[in-house]
């Protein structure tokens, strides 16, 4: 029972509900970071990782400081702030201790702070799993394994635009679509083929 | 007074937020579905820019410069939940309709954006303005895109039937419609550009 | 660039001695027997359907070309006909005139031209119009007319749409004598058409071969109550199968170059329509399954690319 839920949300979070492709979520480093397959790929390993983190954070915030308390209307407030500062320690704390790592991925994560896809998994979470009152471990394994899902769909539409968009580099594309607008319409055609997904049911 | 017009007028067109600059464009496609969703999303984005730009301008040199980006997403966080408070208790149906999208503001890249880009270094009269143009032209963005998809996708605009014969295309109010769309618009205000004497704005 | 002697184009060349112009008409002469049967099947309208189609993507293809100050005769190099060829093949066969036309005009800018014309093209240009055909009318998309011998002639489902599943023989679905898209339904006549192309090497056996493969085996496994029950040669005869994996999976731009590659394209083709047939909310899952490994095509083929001996890698 409890697998299959997680199965259904796995799918739902990467097929079904692309965080880029059907929710819009993440678009900025979509279009941004996906010149070049290279860096589509350590962006992409870099949101996952936050994703999944900040999932287990705001989890802990919202079910241990928010709900005790009763101010669940800061919800906003206290995800933002969490979210930037866990993001600015984990910066620093690379910087400090692998040099090598920092170089790769450091600029990724400079740019993830303030990542709406980021912070949209965190409030897609306390409006789907948090907020109905259920066991604190149940909400803990969904919240992980959308934030997770989200981020490996995110990475795979990353790596599949990357891929087109190098082919792109060698296109005769009419001169106003060159850049942001091609990819605009590359995005809007992989979306079109993502609608197949639509209405999976197990 | 020129000078202060010149700022909101800027907002409007030469840096407009969304087809000059791309930013802020996750919730603009999200909630453009219906003319009334994309005003009032708009309205709120403008609000928040006010208030940020007027608290970011008036404390700007009390915020010391390694925190100012924490700082910003403070204030700005705050008039988020300002917004979403009042929207839930008094527009309940836009609250409903715009879901996740009004608390993601606080992440809208054109807010942080101003408040580092311009409010951080410019006084609390000139910010004021800014905000007011980016807001207008965040919000003419979002009213325009949304009537192309409203129109498009569901025959209608403000919710009234444009003739009965048109079967709309469905395509339009769904997610690949949105990127086609803003893809297009993009390549017109591009074409646009290249066609005026002078040049990239 | 078109007024060169050479033609640079990126990496999808042709390597038979055909040209690219007589490549296209020969795929298109192999598609009219299917054609002739869909016509034979479901009456004139169906033929209405077909002009409409082709005359939307040359037309939309020519006034683009004289946008861009090209030659606008370069619309008749075959590509546009195939395309509306193909897009007409895949509408139910009595639809409002200007269905085809707005596919016609879809598929040729929003899926070909914008990128840059023929050899450009990252999607299938008659899947994109189809796609968004069945996206933005999906009840006229989905309104299938019977053969016109029927008793009820109006609007029946397609066998795919699982309610109709029993009725049906073999020999009526590789026949077509049941209601369908109107280029899709004839197996006999569409496996004329591949034989032609298989014959003159025009297409390679890889991507249908592993394309319809696994379409059957994952219909064996997954298709019928509990495991290894399915019946994989209902999910060969119906759909958009056979039109899908000969046709439209093998272009020539939009599929990987390397035989391994094809074999991981069809691969992928076949799981993803067999998995849309039977779980997903569409009744045919084709178009999207060929839509969706077009995307992937790029990264396919950075993958899958002969190494070069003798260098160091990075």
């Amino acid at each position: 029972m409890e697998f299959n839920q997680l199965l259904m949300i796995a799918i739902s979070v990467i097929f079904i509900n692309n965080f880029v492709l059907s929710k819009f979520l993440g678009l900025c480093p979509f279009i941004g970071v996906s010149k070049e397959t290279r860096s589509a790929f350590c962006m992409g390993l870099a949101v996952t990782f936050v994703m999944t983190a900040s999932s287990i954070i705001t989890w802990a915030v919202y079910s241990f400081l928010l709900k005790p308390f009763h101010i669940e209307y800061l919800r906003t407030l206290s995800f933002i702030l969490v979210i930037a500062s866990f993001v600015q320690l984990i910066e620093m704390f690379i910087q400090k201790f692998s040099p090598a790592l920092y170089r790769v991925f450091g600029i990724y994560l400079a740019l993830i702070t303030t990542n709406c896809a980021v912070f949209g998994v965190a409030v897609l979470n306390s409006e789907m799993f948090l907020k109905t009152a259920g066991n604190f471990s149940k909400a803990l394994l969904f919240c992980v394994t959308q934030g997770f899902c989200a981020g490996v769909g995110f990475t795979i539409v990353l790596l599949f635009m990357s891929g087109i968009r190098e082919r792109l580099e060698l296109c005769d594309v009419p001169r106003p679509m060159k850049g942001m607008a091609i990819a605009f319409i590359v995005a809007s055609l992989m979306s079109m083929a993502f609608m197949g997904f639509a209405g999976f049911r197990f | 007074m020129k000078r202060l017009f010149h700022e909101f007028l800027k907002g409007l067109f030469h840096e407009n937020p969304t087809f000059r600059l791309a930013l802020g464009l996750c919730p603009t496609l999200a909630v453009s579905t219906s003319i009334v969703n994309g005003f009032g999303m708009g309205c709120a984005a403008t609000f928040v820019l006010l208030g940020s730009n007027i608290i970011v301008s008036s404390i700007k040199n009390l915020i010391p410069g390694k925190i100012r980006i924490p700082c910003f997403i403070v204030i700005i966080a705050t008039f988020v939940t300002i917004v979403e408070l009042t929207m839930k208790a008094y527009f309940p149906e836009l609250s409903k309709s715009l879901g996740i999208f009004v608390p993601l503001i606080v992440v809208n890249c054109v807010v942080l954006g101003r408040a580092e880009a311009f409010a951080s270094k410019h006084g609390v009269a000139r910010s004021i303005f800014d905000g007011l143009g980016m807001g207008a032209g965040f919000t003419l963005a979002l009213v325009l895109i949304s009537a192309i998809r409203e129109g498009l996708g569901n025959g209608t605009l403000m919710g009234l039937v444009i003739t009965k014969g048109f079967e709309p295309a469905l395509l339009f109010i769904l997610a690949p419609g949105a990127l086609l769309v803003i893809g297009i618009l993009i390549g017109i205000v591009n074409y646009l550009t290249s066609l005026s004497p002078k040049g990239r704005g | 660039m078109p007024d060169s002697i050479f033609t640079v184009s990126p990496a999808p060349h042709i390597k038979s001695g055909l040209s690219s112009r007589k490549i296209m008409y020969l795929v298109a002469l192999s598609l009219l027997p299917a054609g002739i049967a869909g016509v034979y099947i479901f009456g004139l309208s169906s033929l209405k359907v077909i002009a409409l189609s082709i005359l939307a993507c040359i037309a939309s293809e020519a006034v683009f070309l004289k946008l861009r100050n090209k030659d606008p005769m370069v619309a008749l190099d075959g590509s546009a006909i195939l395309t509306g060829l193909l897009l007409a093949y895949n509408l139910p066969p009595e639809i409002p005139f200007w269905i085809p036309v707005i596919g016609g005009v879809v598929s040729i800018i929003i899926g070909k031209q914008i990128f840059g014309g023929l050899g450009h093209n990252i999607f299938n240009p008659a899947l994109v119009g189809r796609v968004f055909l069945q996206i933005s009318w999906p009840v006229y998309m989905t309104t299938w007319k019977n053969p016109r011998w029927a008793v009820d002639a109006v609007s029946t489902a397609t066998p795919l749409a699982r309610e109709g599943a029993a009725s049906f023989s073999y020999m009526d679905l590789f026949l077509g004598n049941h209601g369908g898209c109107m280029g899709e339904v004839c197996i006999l006549a569409l496996l004329l058409g591949a034989a032609v192309l298989l014959f003159t090497k025009i297409i390679s056996f890889h991507i249908p071969a592993s394309f319809i493969g696994a379409v059957m085996l994952f219909g064996w496994i997954f298709g019928g109550e509990g495991f290894f029950k399915g019946d994989f040669i209902f999910h060969l005869l119906t759909g958009g199968l056979v039109l899908g994996a000969f046709f439209m999976a093998t272009d020539y731009v939009t599929r990987p170059l390397t035989k391994k590659g094809k074999v991981i394209f069809g691969i992928g083709c076949g799981l993803l329509t067999i998995l849309i047939r039977l779980r997903g909310g569409y009744p045919e899952g084709v178009s999207y399954a060929i839509l969706f490994m077009n995307a992937v095509v790029p990264m396919i083929d950075r993958y899958t690319k002969t190494r070069k001996y003798g260098f160091v890698q990075g």
